[in-house]
């Protein structure tokens, strides 16, 4: 999608397909993790980098639609990007490579 | 399809209530985001650095929470965030009644996920699961505490934007955009929360 396309007055359509995909990436990382009674407690790379990369999705469509990041200055849209990939990146490798803390 | 208003020109700082700014509110907003973002990243890396040191007592903890909590909470958070963002749009339309309506809605649906956190953590307590139980619990109650504690600000922010929004002199898209700015940083960051807290294995 460009960029350059200043604010519309006509986004309502588009701010609630946004919601639904929201609200259905949230109930798919439920489902991925079990669901309702039945879920396991066991060490699962896959749910948790499963989940860890939807929230980074939902997020990102947060601030580009929600927060309208996706009409904001490059700088602010780099900042934002690069704030998800910071944050879930350190995650992955932290849970990836097991380095832990024990008090 | 879409009707295009006003100019391309990105970057010049424009007047509020027009649509060529294209910053969304008062940049110092985003500046605390930004801020807050990497506070709470902090918060997130040394729970998962906690986590990786005893991920069994972790998953073992886990389990004795109530997953639809969190996924009711996530849902009710994008939700308000929804209609916080209609608000936005509803008020760059000179639309006041439906910002205000929005608006409320955003409030509601803060105060569902407020009242459905106090539920959660009295059955919790009552089950004898606590904030010194173990580390699990430690970061159960500080992270979703902490996280209330801005949704609570949040009330705050978004009774300005409704005392903005209830008055014809008073009405400045510029600070609509900027409360909505915090509202969806509480939402994205419960965002993280919900998934380190009740799904991640």
């Amino acid at each position: 999608m460009s960029d350059e396309v200043p604010m519309t007055q006509d986004s309502g359509r588009r701010l609630a397909l946004v919601w639904i995909g929201l609200s259905l990436i949230t109930l798919l990382s439920w489902w991925l993790a079990g669901g309702r009674g039945h879920a396991t407690f066991d060490r699962n790379a896959g749910i948790t980098f499963g989940v860890l990369l939807l929230a980074a999705v939902k997020i990102r469509l947060i601030m580009t639609d929600f927060m309208e990041v996706r009409h904001a200055p490059p700088l602010l849209r780099r900042l934002t990007d690069g704030w998800i990939v910071l944050v879930i990146g350190s995650l992955l490798g932290i849970y990836a490579f097991g380095v832990g803390l024990r008090p | 399809m879409q009707q295009v208003i006003a100019a391309q020109s990105a970057t010049d700082g424009a007047e509020p209530q027009t649509d060529e700014r294209v910053v969304p509110g008062q940049p110092d907003m985003w500046v605390f985001v930004l801020f807050e973002g990497l506070t709470f990243g902090a918060y997130f890396v040394v729970y998962m650095l906690y986590r990786m040191g005893n991920p069994e007592l972790f998953l073992r903890s886990q389990a004795r929470l109530n997953p639809e909590f969190g996924v009711a909470n996530t849902l009710v958070l994008l939700t308000s965030s929804w209609f916080m963002a209609r608000c936005v749009r509803s008020a760059r339309r000179a639309d006041y009644r439906a910002a205000l309506v929005n608006v409320s809605l955003t409030v509601v649906c803060g105060l569902l996920f407020v009242g459905s956190k106090i539920f959660e953590w009295s059955m919790k307590i009552h089950q004898g699961l606590v904030f010194s139980t173990n580390e699990f619990f430690w970061f159960y109650y500080f992270l979703t505490a902490i996280h209330v504690l801005h949704v609570l600000i949040g009330f705050v922010v978004l009774g300005v934007v409704m005392y903005q929004l209830a008055g014809p002199a008073r009405r400045s898209q510029e600070i609509v955009e900027t409360g909505a700015t915090y509202w969806h940083m509480v939402d994205f960051l419960w965002v993280i929360i919900f998934a380190l807290i009740y799904v991640m294995r």
